[in-house]
């Protein structure tokens, strides 16, 4: 590795950590979470990338080498379908095949009155959340999986015999990727491990959200005592996947714990107790989260302030970034903010403006990351995502 | 920080080492390595349904 790469990968660690720890580094750091943006600017389709993982991992690295950035994501355009279609996953939409290719995939919601679980397997799950996912969950989601009890079939065989070895496969080759990011342009690999929180799990994967909604009023307590069984696996699991060496943070990625999914009372009683738990394990641990707040979650800050000093990275959407800062910038970085639709619909002088304004409002002091509020997907264009870029290092070094 | 409960089968589990053990007639070498041996290759299988669940 040139020694002149290294010495960029060096001082990119040191400025994105430093920021994450909520201290002052060189220059405000760039970590823009970038998924079908990678494929518009190398000329990809999204069906390309969600289809071929090595292709979204060289436009991955392309734009690293490109924008200057100093950390990325080994690759945003994370659900590869070669697994997800050797597994026979009924949850997903594929961009060439149930969506236009230029068309990011989607997760579908469960039928509404046919959700992977029923309302009234609570007690299965709480009992073993492993064992029924394996045995009923499993066989449930996918095409090819055979319900537990029932004949086996071929299908049922090689899907699990694909699924896991595709899996091996594709989790392997982030290793390599994570080394040539370093090795070809000095980017930091910005994330590394997941963490969901148990009401989202079972929102989005189980019971589906109005399931789950008419849930938290006809059977409160299975609905708690499902999230406290799914709690010590999730924080197994995240703690798993995190860096060995303790710099870059886990990536918890919420959905359903803002407003207007849940009022604030709910997220009290439902959501926050087992994810608070979670992301207090991980730090007990040395573990940062980077707390990926998707949606309006500002309603949510009194609760989010509670957590340790440190603990998190909180990732602004919708929120406002400003009142942000003033809630919780002393306890945390934060990152984000800066609007999706203006990267889509606005001017490059338009994205400066609004870039300049958050790092006076935000970063003066330290603990700022810069990144667009939502994953950067192909309705960004090009020339605002280098405008973001270029007004970081032009207004953000210290 | 809260308590948390103790699951009936742990996390990184599917099979318990327990469970296995009783389908061996006799071990007349070293159970340890054995042991340590099913479990990690048994951590595979939970990390396989979980990541599915997860980041799938």
């Amino acid at each position: 590795m040139p020694a002149e790469m290294e010495q960029r990968y060096t001082e990119r660690l040191k400025r994105y950590v430093a920021a994450m720890r909520n201290e002052k580094p060189d220059m405000v750091p760039i970590r823009p979470f970038v998924a079908e943006f990678t494929s518009k600017y190398c000329g990809y389709t999204a069906q390309e990338v969600t289809q071929d993982y090595e292709k979204a991992f060289a436009a991955a690295r392309k734009c690293a080498a490109d924008f200057d950035w100093d950390a990325v994501v080994c690759n945003m355009v994370y659900g590869w379908s070669g697994l997800t279609q050797a597994i026979g996953l009924k949850y997903y939409a594929v961009p060439g095949v149930d969506l236009p290719p230029q068309t990011g995939f989607q997760y579908l919601e469960p039928p509404e009155g046919n959700a992977w679980m029923q309302a009234e397997e609570y007690d299965e799950l709480i009992a073993d959340p492993t064992g029924y996912l394996f045995n009923v969950w499993l066989p449930r989601v996918s095409a090819d999986v055979s319900p537990a009890g029932q004949p086996t079939s071929y299908r049922n065989n090689l899907s699990f015999l694909k699924g896991g070895m595709a899996m091996w496969q594709y989790f392997g080759a982030f290793g390599t990727q994570a080394a040539r990011l370093r090795a070809e342009s000095g980017t930091v690999s910005a994330i590394s491990g997941i963490l969901k929180a148990p009401f989202d799990i079972i929102a989005d994967k189980l019971r589906g959200y109005r399931g789950l909604c008419t849930d938290m009023f006809r059977q409160p307590e299975k609905v708690l005592a499902a999230c406290e069984a799914m709690m010590p696996h999730l924080l197994h699991v995240a703690a798993g996947g995190a860096d060995p060496q303790r710099n870059v943070p886990v990536g918890l990625w919420m959905h359903r714990g803002c407003v207007p999914f849940l009022s604030p009372q709910q997220f009290e009683k439902f959501y926050w107790p087992t994810l608070k738990q979670i992301i207090e394990g991980l730090h007990a641990q040395g573990i940062q989260t980077l707390f990926y707040a998707e949606g309006e979650w500002n309603p949510n800050l009194k609760y989010i302030a509670e957590l340790p000093d440190l603990s998190i990275v909180y990732h602004v959407d919708r929120g406002d970034v400003f009142e942000v800062h003033k809630a919780v910038g002393h306890k945390f970085c934060i990152s984000g903010g800066i609007r999706n639709d203006l990267l889509a619909l606005g001017t490059p002088d338009d994205v400066r403006e609004f870039c300049r304004k958050v790092i006076d409002g935000v970063a003066r002091d330290g603990g700022y990351i810069m990144d667009a509020s939502a994953i950067i997907q192909n309705d960004a264009k090009v020339e605002n995502v280098k405008a973001m870029t270029d007004a970081t290092r032009e207004y953000g070094v210290y | 920080m809260c308590e948390q409960p103790k699951p009936r089968i742990a996390p990184g589990v599917c099979i318990p080492w327990e469970e296995k053990r009783k389908e061996f007639p006799e071990i007349t070498g070293d159970e340890e390595i054995i042991k340590r041996t099913w479990e990690d290759v048994d951590g595979l299988a939970y990390t396989y349904v979980w990541q599915v669940l997860l980041s799938f």
